[in-house]
C-alpha cells in the first residue's frame, strides 16, 4: 500500500520535470500565438484595404512584442496595483462579461411576462376633446360662472372671458391639460359624462365649465403593436438582472469594513 | 536603385513646390495663385444625416393649433462634450440632458439630483464646436491622443474620487490652459497634416492636440441623440453647438450657438478654428442653406461683450452695409436676452429713465480673468435695436432687427430655472451656496479659495460682510435664467423653427409667463372679451416679431395680452418699450409705458406708471403677499406720442409681483440673513420680440460728412 502511494508520486514528480522542461513559465518568454497574429493582420487588412507586406507585418508583430514587455515590466513594478483607472477597467469588464452572457433570444413568452409585470411603461395616455367657458379670477371669476351655469345649459348667451390658451382643446392628454391649465385640473375629467356641462372648476387662472365631447379612454396597447420596445426593454432589464445576481452571488464572499465613527 | 533615387527626389520636390504654393496662397490673396484654392474641398459644408430608425411607436399627436401655443424650451446646454464642462466634473451625456427636459432627475456633479418641475417642450444640446470632445479623449487613457504630454494633466479628471469642491483650482487651471491655447501647437509646415488641413479646408486637424475622429464621433453623439429624442408633437430637440469665437482685441466675447433645422447636418460644426469673424460664419451658414440645410445662429451674453457684440461697424472696423445687414438677419434672427450670466436687456447707464434696468447686471467681460469691466454701450439688446435704427437712417441696413429668446447656458446637462432651486452653472465650481457666495465661507474653505482663484489669476477672492467672509469670485452676479419661448401651431421641428425664423418669440426669466402682443390700424374694433379675440388679431394685425408699415395718417393700435405662470408668483404689470429715432435730430430716443396694471388699476396718463399694489416678500421665509396681483393682464394700447415719420420698434416687458431671488433662498435655507451688497428679491419677468413700425421712405437723403460709411446706391 505504502509502495503504491510512493510510485504514485515518482509518476506525479516526473510528469512536473517533463513540464516544466517543455513548457516554461518563465516571467522572461513571451509567445504569441497564431491566432492573435491573425486577427490583428485581418484588422489591419479591414482599415487599409490590402494584405500587409512583410515589412508590416514585422511592425506589426514587433509592436505587439513591445506592448507585452511594457506590459509585463510594468506589473513586475506593481504598477497595477492602486491604480484606479485599472480598477475600473477591470470592473466595467466582468460586469460587461456578465452581461453579455445572455443565454438565448427571448421567447415570446418571456417578452409577454416582462409586458405584464411592466405594463405601465407602455400605457397610451388618456384623451379628451372638449371645449369650456372661461372665467378668469381677474373679474369675480367664481360668482359668475356659478350664475353661467343654469344659462349654459339653457344655451343662453353668457358673458364669459377668452381663455389665453383657446376654446377648443382637441384630443389631450392629462398631462397636457395639467400643463395648460395648472391645479390638478385633469382630475375634474375622471369619470365625467360626455356631452353635457360640468363645473364650474377651478384652475390656476379662473373658473371654467367645461363640455367633453370625446373620451378616448387610455389603455395598455397590445403586446404585438410594441414589441420591438418590449424585447428592447426585456434585453436592457435582464442584462441588469444577470449582474445584479453575479453580485449578490459573490458579495457574501466579502467583509466589508467601514469606519463606523467618519463625521460627514 | 538610381531611378529609385530620382523618384525620391522628385517626389520630394513635388510635395515641397505643394508647400510652397500653400503658404503663397495662405498669405497672398492674388486672384491668380487663389485658383489654388480650387482643388480644395471644403469638410465643414459635408452633410450628413444623422437621422434615426424609430423603434417607438408611433403615438398620435395633438391638431395643430392655427392660434399658436406657447412652447418653452432652452437652447442653450452644455454636457461633458464641452471643454469647461468636462474640466468642471460635468459627465452628464447629450441623452442625460434630454432626459432632464422630459422630466427625469440626473445627477449634479456634486451628487444631488436635478430635476425639473415641469418638463419643458423643446431642448438643444449645444456644446461648445471647438475641442468638443477632446478634453474627454484626453482624460481616457485608454485613447491614442491622451498618451501625448500635453494630455497628461487631464487623465483620470472625472473618476469619482476626484469630483470633490477642493479640486476647482487645479481644475480652474486646466481650463484656462485650454483657453490660452497650451494645447494648441501644431505640427510643423512639412508636415503632411499640415497640407491635408489645408485641402481640406480644416484647419483643427493641423494641431497637434486635435484627433478629427474624435471630434466628429462626439459631434455624431450629439446629432444622434438629438435625433432620438425627437418626439413629435410631444417633445422637440434641435441640432445644435455653440460658435465660440470672440475678438483678438479687448477680449469681446461675440459667442452665438447655432441650431439645424431637421435631421440632417454638417458632418463638423464651424469653429473658431476656422474664424473667429462671425461673417465667416454667416458665409457657412448661407451655403449649408444652398445645400438645403437651414440653420440660424443666436448671439448670446452681449452684457460681457465689451460693446462689440452690437458694434456700429464690422468684426474687422468696416463700415455697415446693406449687404452686412441682410446677411447678419438671413442668419441670426434671434438673440439670446437673459441667461445665467446675467440679463442683456439694457443697463442703468444707457437707460437712467427705466427703474427696471438695473436688473441681473454682469458688468464684467465673459471669462476674464482677472474679472475686467464689461463697457456697456453695445453690448445690450435696447441700445442695440436703436443703433439698427440709426443705422438704417443713414441708410446702411438695419443688422439689428432680432427677436428675443431666453436660454440657460448651463453646463451640467440641466437648466435651473427656480430661484428657490438652483444649482448655477459650472458644476464643482458653484454648485453650493458657499462657492457662489450666497452664504459666509466656513473658516478652512475660506484659505482654499484663496489657494484655488490665485491659481485662476484673481487675486481678492472674498469680502468681509456682516456676516462674515463671503466667496466674491462673481457668481453672485448670475442667476436661474431663462427659457425660449416661442408661439407655434404645434410641438414639432417645423412648426418651431419657423416660430425663429418669423421672430415670433418671447424670453423669460425662466418663469412661463405667456405674452401674446400684436399691433394693427383696427385693433381697437376687436373686443377684448371676445372669444375670437387671437383669431382676430392675427386676421387684422401683425404678431411680434413683424414689421407694421405706415398706413397713411392712421395710428396704430397694440393688444397685448399676459397670463402669469401656473406655478409663479402674479403678474404686477405689463409695459411697452419704446424705441425711436427722431426724424428731425436724427437722435435715438427711448420711453417705457406702463400699459395694464394688477389688481382693476389704471397707469398714470402723465407718469405712465402704474400705482403700487403692495406686493411685499417677506425675506425670513420667502412668502409672499397673498391676493395681490393678477393671474392675467390684457389691454389695447395707442402710442401717446406717436409721430408718422418716426422710426420705431416697441416691445413688451412683463413684470411679476417680486419674490426672493436665489442669493436669498439659498441663505434662508443655511439659517442666513441674505447678503447684504446683493439685491434681495427679484422681479421675474418676459420679454417679447419687438414690432418694427416703418413708416414711408422719406425724401431726405442723410449725407454725412468724412465719415466711413459706404453709401449703396440709393434707389
Amino acid at each position: 500500500m505504502k509502495y503504491k502511494l510512493s510510485i504514485f508520486f515518482i509518476v506525479g514528480f516526473v510528469i512536473y520535470l517533463i513540464d516544466i522542461s517543455l513548457n516554461s513559465y518563465d516571467e522572461t518568454e513571451i509567445y504569441i500565438s497564431d491566432q492573435e497574429i491573425i486577427s490583428l493582420v485581418t484588422a489591419w487588412k479591414s482599415q487599409v484595404g490590402r494584405n500587409p507586406n512583410d515589412d508590416e507585418i514585422a511592425r506589426i508583430i514587433n509592436n505587439l512584442v513591445e506592448e507585452e514587455i511594457l506590459y509585463r515590466e510594468a506589473l513586475s513594478l506593481g504598477l497595477d496595483k492602486e491604480d484606479r483607472i485599472i480598477k475600473r477597467r477591470l470592473a466595467q469588464k466582468i460586469s460587461f462579461l456578465k452581461q453579455e452572457t445572455l443565454p438565448k433570444a427571448p421567447s415570446i413568452e418571456e417578452l409577454t411576462r416582462y409586458f405584464n409585470t411592466n405594463k405601465e411603461k407602455y400605457y397610451i395616455d388618456s384623451k379628451y376633446t372638449f371645449t369650456h367657458y372661461f372665467f378668469s379670477s381677474e373679474n369675480d371669476s367664481y360668482k359668475r360662472a356659478i350664475n353661467s351655469y343654469g344659462d349654459i345649459t339653457n344655451d343662453v348667451n353668457v358673458k364669459s372671458d377668452p381663455f389665453l390658451l383657446g376654446k377648443n382643446f382637441i384630443d389631450i392628454s392629462s398631462r397636457e391639460i395639467d400643463s395648460d391649465f395648472g391645479s390638478n385640473f385633469s382630475s375634474y375629467f375622471k369619470d365625467i359624462e360626455l356631452n353635457k356641462w360640468h363645473g364650474p372648476y377651478k384652475s390656476a387662472f379662473g373658473h371654467h365649465i367645461i363640455f367633453v365631447t370625446q373620451f378616448d379612454e387610455g389603455y395598455y396597447p397590445d403586446i404585438s403593436t410594441v414589441l420591438d420596445r418590449v424585447e428592447v426593454d426585456y434585453v436592457l432589464n435582464q442584462k441588469d438582472i444577470q449582474l445584479e445576481n453575479y453580485l449578490n452571488e459573490i458579495r457574501s464572499k466579502y467583509k466589508i469594513y467601514i469606519n463606523p465613527d467618519l463625521k460627514i | 536603385m538610381k531611378y529609385l533615387r530620382n523618384f525620391f527626389v522628385i517626389i520630394f520636390g513635388i510635395y515641397l513646390l505643394v508647400l510652397g504654393f500653400v503658404l503663397v496662397d495662405v498669405t497672398d490673396a492674388r486672384p491668380l495663385i487663389s485658383l489654388f484654392k480650387n482643388i480644395q474641398s471644403d469638410s465643414a459644408l459635408e452633410v450628413v444625416d444623422f437621422s434615426v430608425e424609430k423603434t417607438n411607436i408611433s403615438k398620435s399627436k395633438p391638431a395643430p393649433n392655427p392660434n399658436k401655443n406657447p412652447y418653452y424650451g432652452d437652447l442653450h446646454v452644455h454636457t461633458k462634450y464641452s471643454f469647461d464642462a468636462y474640466v468642471f466634473g460635468v459627465t452628464a451625456s447629450p441623452d442625460d440632458a434630454y432626459r432632464y427636459a422630459k422630466g427625469e432627475g440626473i445627477k449634479h456633479p456634486l451628487g444631488y439630483e436635478m430635476k425639473l418641475r415641469e418638463p419643458l417642450d423643446f431642448y438643444s444640446v449645444t456644446d461648445h464646436g471647438f475641442y468638443m470632445g477632446m478634453i474627454q479623449a484626453f482624460a481616457d487613457t485608454s485613447s491614442d491622443i491622451s498618451q501625448n504630454e500635453f494630455a497628461k494633466p487631464f487623465h483620470n479628471l472625472n473618476s469619482l474620487d476626484n469630483l470633490t469642491v477642493e479640486s476647482a483650482g487645479q481644475r480652474s487651471n486646466l481650463f484656462s490652459s485650454v483657453l490660452e491655447g497650451v494645447i494648441t501647437p501644431s505640427y510643423p509646415n512639412w508636415h503632411p497634416k499640415i497640407l491635408k488641413a489645408y485641402l481640406t479646408r480644416n484647419t483643427q486637424a493641423a494641431l497637434k492636440s486635435f484627433d478629427y475622429d474624435v471630434h466628429k464621433s462626439a459631434w455624431a453623439d450629439i446629432a444622434r441623440s438629438a435625433n432620438e429624442h425627437n418626439d413629435p408633437g410631444h417633445f422637440t430637440t434641435f441640432i445644435g453647438y455653440e460658435f465660440t469665437t470672440s475678438t483678438n482685441i479687448e477680449g469681446g466675447n461675440l459667442h452665438r450657438n447655432v441650431i439645424f433645422e431637421s435631421s440632417k447636418a454638417s458632418i463638423r460644426p464651424w469653429t473658431r478654428i476656422d474664424s473667429l469673424n462671425p461673417e465667416d460664419l454667416w458665409t457657412w451658414q448661407d451655403r449649408l442653406r444652398e445645400k438645403g440645410i437651414d440653420t440660424i445662429a443666436m448671439p448670446h451674453n452681449a452684457n460681457g461683450s465689451n460693446g462689440q457684440m452690437f458694434e456700429m461697424e464690422t468684426f474687422f472696423g468696416k463700415a455697415i452695409t446693406n449687404d452686412y445687414a441682410e446677411k447678419r438677419m438671413r442668419n441670426e434672427p434671434l438673440v439670446e436676452i437673459t441667461q445665467v450670466k446675467g440679463t442683456s436687456d439694457t443697463h442703468p447707464l444707457l437707460s437712467p429713465d427705466d427703474e427696471w434696468a438695473d436688473f441681473e447686471i454682469m458688468d464684467v467681460r465673459v471669462g476674464s480673468r482677472p474679472p475686467t469691466y464689461s463697457k456697456p454701450s453695445g453690448s445690450y439688446v435696447r441700445e442695440a435695436y436703436l443703433n439698427g435704427l440709426t443705422l438704417e437712417f443713414t441708410r446702411q441696413g438695419n443688422p439689428y432687427k432680432f427677436g428675443l429668446i431666453g436660454s440657460t447656458d448651463t453646463h451640467t446637462g440641466a437648466g435651473a430655472f427656480d430661484e428657490s432651486n438652483y444649482w448655477s452653472k459650472v458644476g464643482l465650481l458653484d454648485g453650493d451656496p458657499e462657492n457662489r457666495g450666497s452664504v459666509p465661507l466656513k473658516e478652512e474653505n475660506i484659505e482654499r479659495l484663496d489657494e484655488y482663484m490665485r491659481a485662476f489669476n484673481q487675486p481678492i477672492s472674498t469680502v468681509n460682510l456682516d456676516q462674515g467672509e463671503y466667496a466674491n469670485t462673481g457668481f453672485t452676479q448670475w442667476g436661474a435664467s431663462g427659457l425660449a419661448a416661442v408661439w407655434a401651431e404645434e410641438n414639432t421641428r417645423e412648426s418651431i423653427f419657423s416660430a425663429f425664423r418669423r421672430k415670433e418669440t418671447f424670453a423669460t426669466t425662466g418663469t412661463r409667463i405667456a405674452v401674446r402682443f400684436f399691433a394693427g390700424y383696427m385693433l381697437s374694433s376687436i373686443d377684448l372679451n371676445s372669444e375670437s379675440l387671437v383669431s382676430e388679431a392675427y386676421e387684422k394685425g401683425v404678431s411680434m416679431g413683424s414689421d407694421l408699415l405706415q398706413d397713411e395718417n392712421k395710428i396704430p393700435e397694440f393688444i397685448v395680452w399676459a397670463q402669469k405662470d401656473k406655478n409663479g408668483a402674479p403678474l404686477q404689470r405689463v409695459q411697452i418699450i419704446k424705441g425711436w429715432i427722431d426724424v428731425n435730430s436724427g437722435r435715438p430716443k427711448e420711453k417705457v409705458f406702463d400699459v395694464a396694471c394688477s389688481d382693476g388699476m389704471q397707469p398714470d396718463p402723465i407718469t405712465h406708471r402704474c400705482p403700487d399694489n403692495g406686493a411685499k416678500v417677506n425675506i425670513n421665509d420667502c412668502s409672499i403677499t397673498k391676493d395681490v396681483g393678477s393671474t392675467e393682464l390684457k389691454t389695447i394700447w395707442r402710442d401717446p406720442e406717436f409721430a408718422h415719420q418716426d422710426k420705431s420698434f416697441y416691445y413688451v416687458r412683463v413684470l411679476e409681483n417680486p419674490t426672493c431671488r436665489w442669493s436669498t433662498w439659498d441663505a434662508v435655507k443655511a439659517g442666513f440673513k441674505p447678503r447684504e451688497d446683493l439685491h434681495e428679491t427679484i422681479q421675474e419677468r418676459a420679454w417679447s420680440s419687438p414690432i418694427w413700425y416703418n413708416p414711408n421712405q422719406s425724401n431726405v437723403d442723410v449725407i454725412p460728412l468724412g465719415g466711413t460709411i459706404e453709401l449703396r446706391d440709393l434707389n
